[in-house]
């Protein structure tokens, strides 16, 4: 059976450390644009927190929100691409075909999680940061959209490595960045095809919704959500 | 109606061809400058990269699809509105059509412009097409952006004919008093006009076939760019209204924009024999009643949010309402009706100048309209934290003027080139019994018939 | 195309371009034979250590070929070798368990960063502006040996001096070796958060030097008194690790996680309860617990055991620390104060933390031993669920001389290593006056910063992955944790690592060591570490009860009527971190801020001085003043404002010089009596708007609320 990758964010879990974001800059190539250019809205996070606040001083609750492409099964920036630059696999990834696109953003408008980022000029990292840069992921040019892959060549080099090995692929073992790099363990990803990986099992939690459920784009990310306390019975 | 005799109408609308004024140079040096500007501005962003305009996350759109929007409503000032008074065979419309026709086919070319500007990568525009590739890509044809490029290329190639077909026998007319090099190039665009019966009646045919069959293409366009938004499940763009509420809004600033074309016309080229207040009026009734079904569209799209309650699209409402674009919300609803409604319903204040002044309020109005539909909701999308805001650059409005300024170029180019008031229709129209046109006006037309 | 033709067309090309290039000398670049053998887009993984913090997380390298511009025998050119390209948490080290914070991903940035100082250079200019030539090594080394020997000469060896980070390992060892053999006094530890305050009162209550390991998989009830264990302080990666354990990881049971604290950190933020407390009374929080705990006689006091009596009133109970008492002194309500108490001993494990600006305060020891009393009050202390501290060969050492000794001294020489305290200092304390009155300092940094700038001679280090690392961290595991790392690359220029340097310039003095040196190089010290020193034996444990002191603030309420909090920036930790231009565009957790500095205030204070979202306000104390937009925040009281410690460097690199403000540089040079360190908690300011909006809060996100509408945007 086709792998059906996903992913369950745990928000419990989640601290807001953001160690998943600089993790993704650096797994994919993402450029850094710099204070001007940020100021203007044009920093790019293929991953970012959200952080949202309840409620007044001093009841304020702060609560953080990892959000990343949901990968949605009836995905919105796919049907509106002109070029089918933005297309889906059929291992259910919303690719993003860089060569393919042209830049009508038209994608990025449709997509209500706002999780696609626009290349306004050429990347540029000030010698020698090029070389930090991942040869497993290519550069993309001034005015080609972008977003999260779920570390696609990551996915890649751990299915033929399987193949080389004439073996399954282990749950747990192929992980995109930003779950590598979560101390919390908030960011759990697996294949949903797999009833026995945890991503599975986890996305079946009373706790789990989806983003913008009610838009019915069908995301491939199961949010688990925080919990409270509750007095234990008395011991 | 003034009944003039043949040859001084003759006279009069091709004298703009064969005489121009030292005042039409400076004119045509001074926009074709403006326009080299917004040329200059495109390439400065081509070799930049698309970030030089104002555009950024969220609002991956602004001036520039403000501006598509803009003019591709602009266009259908024109075709749908000759192609309607050609069917029910208003008398008046005569004088009105041609220079309403060409304002359609500028705008549509002017219009289309934008979609490619936008672009992040507009050399590759051509992908849109579907053309035969060893990769066998085809555009998806789910995207309402390749129904665009097939609505507007349908539209512009519609219009087109539209707008030469009548010009035939004008063309004919500009030969046969010209000499030299104008007579032969005449010549070629005159097709071998002889105005035999035959020709006549394949003309006459030939119009009432693309009379119809504009009018579904007219009302298609502009659906499906209102169909960009309304696709796209943005708060406030996901709303069945906008097929009807674009198309409206696009009638109206055409209509907006032909009174404006026509003043500016009866004024410079002297036409006051040609365009009367009557056509102003007329036009004006017509500008009310868009007016009014603007004010409808606008409160039905509304009150339905308001009731709809839901907290994204509420996001947007209150933002346009009484929040940070509600300056420009307000300004367009004075332009698009506390102003042009008094005017154009008092029968005192209908004149020429009162319409025009209306009208340059719809111009206004509903240019802001197009901005307000885009920016806000991308500015409000569902998840709060990707909340933005847009401020436009230099660029883009440098290459906003630069377009305005192109319409006017483009349109006092034509005439002087192509008589802009058709000249055989008016002489139909003068005579009691045209040669060709024998059917009695039905009752429709009677409505727009004008007061003696 | 044909394989065959495609190759046979490239070389073509390629010849064509080398023989256009030749004529032009600029075009001539020098190829260097490749120093290894490497397959080309297959990835190796190399062991290394992160050095961004104290905590010690073993990382791995994943290195790949690629062409790099390289110095090689003092000569520039290009040659194909082994680069690093990610970082990851070491899977096998007990502490990172494989992942890895933020600031430890962009480590890999510090190796490539575009203002590394690739060779010596020596200062041409006036001192600090910056103007330096490049020079030789030996020329380099040269003049450093006859400083020394000059001084060595004069018989004032002890007036060398040696500023370095708190590293612990054969590094430090190495430095404390060279400096004993030499005659001068001991090497400086400094760094602005470097938990003196809370290592000094683990050893009074518990015979450890130490930062604890917390075991928070276990613990059932955590009540944090101000530590950002998320964030930035201890380890911030196990206990993140544990953490996720402790809310999810055992089905059905989830801890309660209470944070007392004046201001909500990015720790906070996940607390289940938020007990605003007033700045510098967290301690008596913590007084007030145990004293309900032992009125209610839900456990004895004297289960505290040494802890416990090492607090004046212990024994009876704590009489002066009534619930009532506590909410006059700390704004917390005497119910409240019942409640967390009887929760906190029901629903064990339990588990108190302190740290961070809790202990920022003249009062910080007394602070931190009334929850280290606490902790053993409940007995969670060596116990799962609570704290412990790691067994480890090689304890943190008492540092034997501070910064404030060092300057005093007036040293003659001063070696600095990575240290920066003309940044982390308050303008009040003039170091930066005293160093500039060094007559000769030499830095060993890779980046010219607000202190090497006045260097007058710079020993360009090694990255950390050019070098060998080890790891000895003092927490975050329960076991001992120990590592070395070869490099896990070649370096890129002429740079040297500083040990090596030592190690050189001890065997260029023309009096030799006595007793020499007995290593060539780094690794061979690793190979053979000289032997620990001694372990100073833990302080008597008789030592006398300390009685609670209020904690004291610089400025009178009237004048200046808010708190400063600062605290540590999530991307840019102390501003050592700020040159690395990932961490810079890192949206601040709480603010979503980017590149710049801010100021939080109150809602209420905000609109009570007419301060909007983004207007430049200054923040002013008795000791200077510094200007930044406000971010209007409902996570801070408002008695105070708080400012995230990272910008407002002078001079660090491109991306960090004269960016933000440095709320450290207005602090009162307050020091935490017993330890020295400064408390950067305890300064009163006043603030005052003095502009709309400059531009330079940059945030990332829009709106702060998921449904503004009911709360109006900001």
């Amino acid at each position: 059976m086709a792998h059906r990758w996903g992913m369950v964010v745990d928000l419990d879990r989640c601290t807001g450390c953001e160690a998943c974001v600089t993790a993704c800059h650096a797994e994919n190539n993402i450029p850094t644009v710099g204070a001007a250019e940020a100021a203007r809205g044009r920093a790019m996070h293929w991953i970012r927190v959200e952080r949202y606040w309840e409620g007044e001083f001093p009841e304020a609750r702060l609560t953080f929100r990892p959000v990343l492409c949901q990968q949605c099964d009836n995905a919105p920036c796919e049907a509106v691409c002109p070029t089918y630059a933005s297309h889906q696999t059929d291992e259910g990834l919303n690719a993003q075909v860089y060569n393919r696109c042209i830049g009508t953003r038209y994608c990025a408008n449709a997509c209500m999680y706002n999780v696609r980022f626009f290349n306004f000029f050429h990347p540029q990292w000030e010698k020698p940061l090029q070389l930090q840069l991942n040869p497993d992921v290519s550069l993309r040019e001034a005015g080609v959209m972008e977003k999260c892959t779920f570390c696609v060549q990551r996915i890649k080099a751990a299915k033929s490595e399987a193949r080389a090995e004439e073996r399954e692929l282990v749950d747990g073992a192929l992980q995109p960045a930003c779950a590598q790099a979560c101390p919390a363990g908030a960011l759990v990803f697996g294949d949903l095809n797999d009833p026995e990986s945890r991503v599975a099992r986890l996305s079946e939690s009373p706790r789990g919704s989806k983003l913008l459920e009610e838009y019915g784009a069908e995301p491939k990310i199961t949010y688990l959500q925080r919990q409270g306390w509750h007095e234990p019975d008395a011991q | 109606m003034n009944r003039t005799r043949n040859n001084p109408l003759a006279d009069d609308l091709v004298r703009p061809l064969f005489h121009t004024s030292v005042w039409f140079y400076g004119a045509v040096l001074v926009l074709a400058t403006v326009v080299l500007a917004g040329a200059a501005a495109w390439g400065y962003q081509l070799w930049y990269g698309i970030g030089v305009a104002g555009i950024n996350w969220p609002v991956f759109w602004g001036f520039y699809l403000t501006n598509f929007v803009f003019w591709i409503g602009i266009s259908h000032a024109g075709t749908l509105i000759s192609a309607i008074l050609r069917l029910v065979n208003a008398r008046w419309r005569r004088p009105v059509t041609r220079c309403a026709e060409v304002i359609t086919v500028f705008a549509l070319m002017i219009g289309a412009m934008f979609p490619i500007i936008h672009l992040g990568r507009p050399w590759l525009a051509f992908w849109l097409a579907p053309y035969p590739s060893a990769r066998e890509i085809w555009p998806n044809f789910r995207s309402p952006l390749v129904w665009d490029f097939f609505a507007i290329n349908t539209y512009l190639t519609g219009s087109l004919m539209f707008l030469l077909l009548p010009m035939i026998p004008d063309f004919a007319l500009v030969r046969d008093r010209s000499t030299g090099w104008r007579r032969r190039i005449y010549g070629a665009l005159a097709l071998g006009w002889q105005g035999t019966t035959k020709q006549w009646h394949r003309l006459e045919s030939g119009m009432q076939i693309m009379a119809i069959a504009i009018i579904p293409v007219a009302v298609s366009v502009h659906t499906i760019v209102s169909f960009d938004f309304s696709m796209a499940t943005v708060p406030m763009w996901h709303s069945t209204i906008f097929g009807p509420y674009f198309v409206a809004g696009a009638i109206f600033s055409g209509i907006a924009a032909l009174i404006v074309a026509m003043a500016a016309l009866r004024k410079l080229l002297h036409l006051e024999a040609y365009l009367h207040p009557v056509h102003f009026e007329n036009l004006g009734k017509l500008l009310l009643l868009m007016s009014l079904l603007w004010a409808y569209f606008v409160f039905a799209e509304r009150l339905t949010v308001w009731y709809g309650n839901e907290h994204s699209e509420m996001a947007v409402f209150w933002a346009t309402q009484r929040g940070e674009y509600a300056p420009l919300y307000w300004a367009m609803v004075v332009c698009n009706f506390v102003i042009p409604f008094p005017i154009l319903a008092l029968r005192q204040l209908r004149t020429i100048a009162g319409t025009v002044v209306a009208s340059f309020a719809v111009l206004i109005g509903m240019w802001l309209e197009r901005f307000l539909i885009i920016v806000p909701s991308l500015a409000h999308k569902p998840l709060p934290y990707t909340w933005g805001d847009y401020a436009p650059q230099p660029v883009e409005i440098i290459i906003m003027v630069a377009t305005f300024a192109a319409m006017i170029l483009l349109y006092m180019l034509f005439s002087k080139f192509v008589p802009i008031i058709s000249i055989w229709e008016m002489k139909v129209g003068n005579q009691p019994h045209p040669p060709v046109v024998t059917e009695a006006e039905d009752e429709l037309a009677g409505l727009w018939r004008a007061r003696p | 195309m044909d394989r065959r033709r495609f190759l046979k067309v490239t070389a073509i090309t390629g010849t064509s371009a080398a023989l256009a290039s030749c004529g032009h000398p600029e075009n001539q670049i020098i190829r260097f034979v490749p120093e290894e053998e490497l397959t080309p887009g297959i990835a190796v993984w190399k062991p290394s250590v992160c050095p961004l913090c104290s905590a010690g997380c073993g990382v791995i390298a994943r290195v790949m070929d690629g062409d790099a511009e390289v110095f090689r025998n003092g000569q520039p050119g290009v040659t194909r070798m082994g680069l690093a390209r990610k970082l990851e948490g070491d899977p096998a080290h007990a502490v990172s368990q494989g992942r890895l914070c933020a600031r430890g991903q962009a480590a890999l940035q510090v190796t490539y960063h575009p203002d590394r100082i690739t060779t010596p250079l020596r200062r041409t200019g006036e001192r600090g502006n910056g103007a330096f030539q490049e020079v030789s090594w030996d020329e380099a080394l040269g003049e450093l040996v006859s400083r020394i020997d000059e001084l060595v000469g004069k018989g004032q060896a002890s007036a060398i001096a040696f500023l370095g980070r708190p590293r612990r390992g054969q590094r430090q060892a190495l430095v404390g070796e060279f400096l004993r053999a030499l005659g001068a006094p001991a090497p400086v530890s400094f760094a602005l958060f470097d938990d003196g305050v809370a290592r000094h009162a683990n050893e009074l209550s518990f015979g450890r030097y130490q930062l604890p390991t917390l075991d928070l998989a276990r613990t059932r009830y955590l009540i944090n008194f101000g530590a950002d264990f998320l964030g930035t302080w201890n380890s911030p990666v196990a206990q993140g690790v544990a953490y996720g354990r402790m809310r999810q990881g055992q089905p059905g049971v989830r801890a309660k996680f209470v944070q007392v604290e004046p201001r909500v950190s990015q720790t906070g933020a996940s607390a289940d309860e938020w007990v605003v407390v007033r700045p510098g009374t967290e301690g008596v929080v913590a007084l007030g617990l145990a004293h309900v705990i032992m009125r209610e006689g839900l456990r004895p006091a004297t289960a505290a055991g040494r802890a416990g009596t090492l607090v004046d009133g212990w024994a009876g109970g704590l009489p002066q620390f009534t619930p009532q008492e506590v909410e006059r002194r700390a704004g917390v309500t005497a119910e409240r104060l019942e409640r967390l108490a009887k929760e906190f001993v029901t629903y064990g494990p339990s588990l108190a933390v302190i740290g961070g600006a809790a202990l920022a305060h003249a009062n910080g020891v007394v602070q931190a031993l009334a929850v280290n009393a606490l902790n053993a009050l409940v007995g969670s202390v060596d116990a799962p669920g609570g704290i412990s501290f790691m067994p480890t060969e090689a304890p943190p050492a008492r540092p034997a001389r501070s910064l404030r000794d060092l300057v005093s001294a007036s040293p003659q020489l001063l070696l600095v290593d990575e240290a920066n305290p003309v940044f982390a200092t308050p303008s009040a304390a003039r170091v930066g006056e005293a160093l500039r009155n060094i007559p000769f300092i030499a830095s060993f940094g890779s980046f010219i910063d607000d202190t090497s700038v006045l260097a007058d001679l710079i020993l360009p280090d090694h990255s950390f992955l050019e070098s060998w690392t080890e790891s000895s961290p003092e927490s975050g595991a329960m076991e001992a944790v120990s590592m070395t790392a070869p490099p896990a690359m070649r370096p890129l220029y002429a740079t040297r690592a500083m040990p090596d340097v030592l190690l050189e310039v001890s065997r260029r003095l023309s009096r030799p060591l006595d007793p020499p040196l007995p290593w060539q190089t780094f690794e061979e010290v690793l190979q053979a570490p000289p032997a620990a020193a001694p372990a100073a034996p833990a302080r008597a444990a008789s030592a006398s009860p300390v009685t609670w002191a209020d904690a004291q603030f610089d400025g009178d309420a009237a004048t200046y009527p808010f708190h400063l909090l600062p605290y540590a920036s999530q991307a840019l930790h102390d501003g050592s971190l700020a040159h690395l231009p990932w961490l810079q565009e890192l949206p601040d957790p709480m603010t979503t801020a980017m590149w710049c500095s801010w100021v939080e205030i109150n809602a209420h204070t905000a609109r009570q001085l007419g301060i909007a979202l983004g207007d430049m306000v200054e923040v002013s104390s008795a000791h200077g003043s510094v200007r930044a937009p406000a971010v209007i925040s409902p996570g801070i009281g408002p008695e105070a404002v708080a400012m995230p410690v990272g910008q407002g460097h002078e001079t660090f690199t491109r991306y960090a010089s004269g960016r933000g403000a440095n709320p450290i540089r207005v602090l009162a040079p307050v020091e935490e009596p017993a330890t020295g360190t400064l408390a950067w908690s305890a300064t009163r300011v006043r603030l005052a708007r003095v502009g709309g909006p400059d531009g330079s809060l940059v945030l990332f996100a829009g709106a702060t609320r998921e449904r503004p509408d009911h709360h109006g945007r900001g």
